[in-house]
C-alpha cells in the first residue's frame, strides 16, 4: 500500500518515460478490472436469490417466493442466464461506458454517482487537509524536542490512530452537537454542517501520518545539513518547517494515496450518523440490497479515485523529494 | 353527507352505523373547533420530520410504505380512535346480506394530484394492479387475493367489490396505508416512476426524493377529501413536510434537541424519560402480531412440542424485555396477536419462567444427557437452536440484548441457543426462507385485524402455498378454525373462533411473543396536532399546525 514505485530519474530518455507512463496505465486497467470483476462474482455468487430479495424488498418480507413470482424478475434481469453470459453482458456493458441501472433504483448508474459524489470528495478532501494540518504542526512542534514533549507528541498520534471512526463520530455528535449545541447535527448544508464529519476521518488518519512523519523527522534531524543549517544562524522552527518537514514529508504523501481510499470507507459511517448526502451512504445502501450495477459501479469509480490519486502522489512525489529535483 | 341503514344489517353489523355516525360528529366537531386555543396559529410552516428507516421504493407492502402512504394517498375508509371504521375516500357504503358485495359510494369532486378525477374506475384500476402478479403488492394480496373475486366500475361514482366468500376483516383491512388509492394516470408510467414519485390525492404530494436523505412533500392545495376522523376538512396547514431519515438513533434525537427537526420517529429508549420532559410524546402499541419468535416446528428439536413447551418455561420473557427495553416497551406473549381487536388476553402470558417443568418436559423427551459444558445431549447430539434475527433492519440494539437475556436463561434448562444476527440482504433474499435454515426466526406483522392469523397460519400446501407461515405449522384444525372466523356473520361466533385459533397457537408453543411493535413520536413544544393512526400506527401531518 505504502510502497510507491519511484519514477525514473528524470535523466533517462523519452522512451523510458512512456515506458513508465504506458506500465502504470496498464496497471491500472489491471486494477479497474479486478475491482469490477471481484464485485460482480461477490455479488452474484452470495447465497440467497436475487429475485427473490427485490421482490422482498419492495414488500418488506423474507419469505419464499414461487416460480410464477419470480420468473418476470428473472427474465428482466437475466439472472437465470449462465453466469459467463451474466458477466458478460456486465463487463460489455462497461466497455461502452454503461454502468448499467439500479436494480432497486431503477435509475442509471452513473447518474447516481455522478448526483453523490460532489459531497464526499469535498468531506474526503477536507479531512485530508485537516489531517494534513493536525499531523504537521504536532511533529514540528513535538518531534525530537526531549522525552517529554516527544512522548505526548507520539503518545497523542498513537491514540488518534486507534480512534473507531464509529465512535468518534458518536462522541463528537453527543458533546459538540448536543451537549455544547455548537454545531449543526445533521451535516447537509454549509460549511459548519462539514466541520464534524470532516473531524471524524481526519483525527485517526492525522496519526497514521504523524507517526510516519515523525519517524523520518527525527531522523533528518540529526543528519549534517541540518548541523549546517543551524550553524548559519538558521531559527529553529525554521529549520524543522523549511528543510526537515520538506525531506520528512515523504512516507506521509505515499501514505495519502492509500489514505483518500480509506477516506471513502469512512466517509460511509460519517455520512451516516451526520445525515449528509454522499456516495457512502447510496454504497452501504447498495451491497445491502445486493445492487450489483449499483455496487459495481461505485467500487469502480472508487477504484478510478484510487488510481488517479495515486498517479498524484507519484508526481507530487517527484516536486518534493529534493534528490528527485536536484537530479 | 349520508349514511346507510339498509333494513337489516344493523343487527349484524353495529357497528357500521355507529361508526357513520361517529364520523358525522367528529366532521361537525372538526368544523366548529378549527382555531387553535389562544395562540396564533402559523399556518405556512415547514414540518421537520425525522423518521428512521428508509424504503427502496415509496409505495410498497412494507409497514414503512405505509407510513408514507399517509400522507400523500387517500384510502377508500380510515379507522378512527375507538377502532371503528369511517369514511374516506367512499362517503359511504353498503354490505349485502350474503357480505359478498361491497358498494362504495365515492366522495364527489376528488382529483389526484396530477389532475386526473377519482373515479370507480380509477378504484378498480388500483386493485386490479395490486392483485396482478406482474405489478402486485404482496401485503394486499396477502390479505385479500383469496377473497377479492372482481370490481365493478357501477358508474363514476360507484365501486363495487365482489368477493369470493364472505371476509369479515374487509372494510378494516381497508384503512391500511398499502391500499391506498393511486392516480392510474400515473401508474400507467411504468416502474421508475412509480417507485419514485407515485401520485395520490392526499393531503400533500411527494416534490422529490433524495435518496438516503429525505422525501419532500409539498401540501396538496386542492385537498378535500380528509378522512372522517381528521381534526379538520381542507388543505393542510403545512406548507411543507421533510421527512428525512436519520438512521442513527444518536442524531435522531439529538436533532430534535438541538432544533434541526420539529417531530422524530422512534424515540430511543435511553433518551425516553428525558424526551417525555421536553417534548410532547406519544406512543402507540401497533396492532397485529409482536415481535415474536417463530418457532420452526419442522425440524429437531422443536419438532417436538414437548421441548417447544419446554423452551417457553425456560425464560421470564417479560423481565428479560423489560430490562432490554428499560421498562419502555411493553411485553406481550401471545405470539400470534397483540393489541388487536380479538386479540385474546388470556395468550398475553401464557409462557412465564418454570425450570423444573421445562426440565420435566425436557427428561421426558429424552434429553437426559448432559455435556461437560452443561448443555442437554440426546444420542450425541447437543440440544442447540438457532435463532435467526435480521440485525438493524427489524431487531435493533434493544432486542439484541433481549435476545441475550433469553440466550443466558435458557443455559440453566440446558438449551444452547445460538443467536445468528442475518444482514437486510440475506434476509430479504430469502437465505432464511427454507426449513432447514432456522430452529427460530423473530418476525412481527403489524395490522388491525385478526383477519391476519390466516396470513399466518394458514397451511402450506403444494397447491396453495404459503410462504407467510414461517413456523412451516401445518394444522387443518387451525386453519379451518381462522377461516371460519374470517367468513362468519356472527360477531360473537367470531370471537369463540378466533380465541380458539390463539389457544391453539399458544398451546402448542408454535410462537413465543417478544415485544409489542410501537410508534413512537417526540414532538418539539410548538407545534401541534401531530397524531398517529391507528391501522399502522401511521403518523399523520394533515392536521399539524405551528402556534407562535
Amino acid at each position: 500500500m505504502t510502497a510507491v514505485e519511484l519514477p525514473e530519474p528524470r535523466t533517462g530518455s523519452g522512451r523510458r518515460v512512456a515506458r513508465w507512463i504506458a506500465a502504470r496505465a496498464a496497471g491500472a486497467l489491471i486494477v479497474l478490472w479486478a475491482a469490477a470483476s471481484g464485485t460482480f462474482l461477490i455479488q452474484a455468487l452470495m447465497p440467497g436469490d436475487r429475485a427473490t430479495l427485490l421482490l422482498n424488498q419492495s414488500s418488506g418480507e423474507n419469505r419464499e417466493r414461487t416460480p410464477e413470482e419470480l420468473a418476470p424478475v428473472n427474465a428482466q434481469y437475466g439472472f437465470d442466464d449462465p453466469l459467463p453470459v451474466q458477466y458478460w453482458n456486465y463487463f460489455a456493458g462497461l466497455l461502452r461506458g454503461d454502468l448499467g441501472t439500479s436494480y432497486q433504483l431503477h435509475r442509471p448508474v452513473l447518474g447516481l454517482i455522478l448526483e453523490q459524489i460532489t459531497p464526499t470528495l469535498v468531506l474526503a478532501c477536507a479531512a485530508l487537509v485537516l489531517a494534513w494540518a493536525f499531523a504537521v504542526v504536532i511533529t514540528v512542534l513535538t518531534a525530537g524536542r526531549g522525552r517529554w514533549l516527544t512522548a505526548i507528541g507520539s503518545g497523542l498520534e498513537t491514540v488518534a490512530a486507534a480512534l473507531p471512526h464509529y465512535w468518534l463520530a458518536a462522541i463528537l455528535l453527543v458533546v459538540f452537537a448536543i451537549e455544547l449545541p455548537l454545531l449543526p447535527v445533521e451535516g447537509r448544508g454549509g460549511a459548519l454542517g462539514l466541520v464534524l464529519p470532516a473531524l471524524t476521518l481526519a483525527l485517526p488518519l492525522s496519526g497514521f501520518l504523524g507517526q510516519v512523519t515523525r519517524d523520518e523527522f527525527t531522523a533528518v534531524l540529526d543528519r549534517p545539513f541540518v548541523l549546517s543549517a543551524r550553524a548559519r544562524g538558521m531559527s529553529d522552527l525554521r529549520v524543522r518547517v523549511r528543510h526537515v518537514l520538506r525531506h520528512s514529508l515523504l512516507p506521509a504523501v505515499s501514505l495519502s494515496g492509500w489514505a483518500i481510499g480509506a477516506l471513502f470507507s469512512g466517509a460511509v459511517i460519517a455520512e451516516t450518523v451526520f445525515v449528509r448526502p454522499g456516495i457512502g451512504q447510496v454504497l452501504v445502501q447498495a451491497a445491502n440490497s445486493r445492487d450489483i450495477p449499483l455496487v459495481g459501479g461505485i467500487v469502480l469509480f472508487v477504484a478510478v479515485v484510487y488510481v488517479l490519486a495515486n498517479l498524484i502522489v507519484d508526481a507530487l512525489y517527484a516536486l518534493i523529494d529534493p534528490t528527485l529535483g536536484d537530479s | 353527507m349520508g349514511f346507510t341503514s339498509l333494513p337489516g344489517r344493523a343487527a349484524r353489523l353495529p357497528g357500521l352505523v355507529a361508526e357513520s355516525t361517529a364520523a358525522l360528529l367528529v366532521v361537525a366537531l372538526a368544523a366548529g373547533c378549527s382555531a387553535a386555543d389562544g395562540a396564533a396559529p402559523d399556518d405556512d410552516g415547514v414540518i421537520e420530520y425525522a423518521h428512521e428507516q428508509e424504503p427502496p421504493c415509496v409505495h410498497g407492502g412494507w409497514v414503512q410504505n405505509a407510513y408514507l402512504a399517509r400522507q400523500y394517498l387517500d384510502n377508500l375508509v380510515s379507522l378512527d380512535s375507538g377502532g371503528e371504521v369511517v369514511p374516506w375516500l367512499a362517503q359511504r357504503w353498503e354490505i349485502s346480506p350474503d357480505q359478498r358485495t361491497y358498494t362504495f359510494h365515492l366522495k364527489p369532486g376528488v382529483r389526484f394530484t396530477d389532475g386526473t378525477p377519482l373515479d370507480a374506475a380509477a378504484v378498480r384500476e388500483n386493485f386490479e394492479r395490486y392483485l396482478d402478479p406482474e405489478t402486485q403488492n404482496s401485503t394486499v394480496f396477502a390479505y385479500i387475493g383469496e377473497y377479492y373475486e372482481r370490481g365493478e366500475a357501477v358508474d363514476a361514482r360507484t365501486f363495487r367489490m365482489h368477493l369470493t366468500k364472505p371476509y369479515a376483516p374487509l372494510l378494516t383491512v381497508l384503512t391500511q396505508g398499502y391500499f391506498g388509492i393511486q392516480s392510474p394516470t400515473a401508474l400507467a408510467r411504468g416502474t421508475r416512476a412509480n417507485c419514485e414519485q407515485p401520485v395520490g390525492s392526499g393531503p400533500f404530494r411527494i416534490e422529490s426524493w433524495e435518496r438516503n436523505q429525505q422525501i419532500t412533500f409539498v401540501r396538496n392545495e386542492n385537498y378535500t377529501s380528509a378522512p372522517a376522523n381528521a381534526k379538520h376538512q381542507g388543505p393542510a396547514y403545512a406548507r411543507k413536510l421533510e421527512w428525512k431519515f436519520l438512521k442513527d438513533p444518536t442524531s435522531r434525537y439529538g436533532s430534535l434537541s438541538g432544533g434541526e427537526s420539529d417531530v422524530i420517529y422512534n424515540v430511543p429508549a435511553i433518551d425516553w424519560g428525558e424526551a417525555r420532559e421536553r417534548f410532547e410524546v406519544q406512543q402507540y402499541i401497533t396492532p397485529g402480531r409482536p415481535v415474536a419468535l417463530n418457532i420452526n416446528v419442522s425440524r429437531a428439536p422443536f419438532d417436538d412440542v414437548r421441548v417447544r413447551r419446554a423452551f417457553a418455561h425456560s425464560a421470564d420473557w417479560e423481565s428479560a424485555v423489560r430490562a432490554a427495553f428499560f421498562d419502555v416497551v411493553p411485553h406481550n406473549g401471545n405470539g400470534a396477536l397483540s393489541s388487536t381487536p380479538l386479540h385474546d388476553p388470556e395468550f398475553s402470558d401464557a409462557h412465564r419462567r418454570d425450570v423444573p417443568r421445562a426440565n420435566a418436559l425436557l427428561d421426558e423427551a429424552g434429553w437426559t444427557g448432559r455435556n461437560e459444558a452443561g448443555y442437554r445431549v440426546k444420542d450425541g447430539v447437543e440440544l442447540h437452536p438457532v435463532i435467526v434475527y435480521p440485525a438493524g433492519a427489524v431487531i435493533g440494539p434493544e432486542g439484541v440484548a433481549l435476545l441475550q437475556n433469553i440466550q443466558q436463561m435458557a443455559k440453566d434448562t440446558g438449551f444452547h441457543v445460538e443467536l445468528l444476527p442475518a444482514t437486510q440482504s440475506e434476509y430479504f433474499g430469502g437465505k432464511y426462507s427454507s426449513p432447514d435454515s432456522y430452529n427460530a426466526i423473530t418476525g412481527y406483522w403489524t395490522s388491525p385485524t385478526p383477519g391476519l392469523l390466516y396470513i399466518n397460519w394458514r397451511r402450506r400446501l403444494p397447491e396453495r402455498p404459503n410462504p407467510q407461515n414461517n413456523t412451516f405449522y401445518d394444522n387443518p384444525e387451525l386453519e379451518r378454525l381462522i377461516s371460519r372466523a374470517n367468513s362468519t356473520l356472527d360477531p360473537a361466533e367470531q370471537r369463540t373462533l378466533y380465541s380458539a385459533a390463539q389457544r391453539i397457537i399458544s398451546e402448542d408453543a408454535v410462537a413465543i411473543g417478544l415485544y409489542t411493535q410501537t410508534t413512537s413520536l417526540a414532538v418539539r413544544p410548538g407545534l401541534r396536532d401531530v397524531w398517529i393512526e391507528k391501522s399502522q400506527g401511521e403518523p399523520v401531518f394533515h392536521d399539524a399546525r405551528f402556534v407562535r
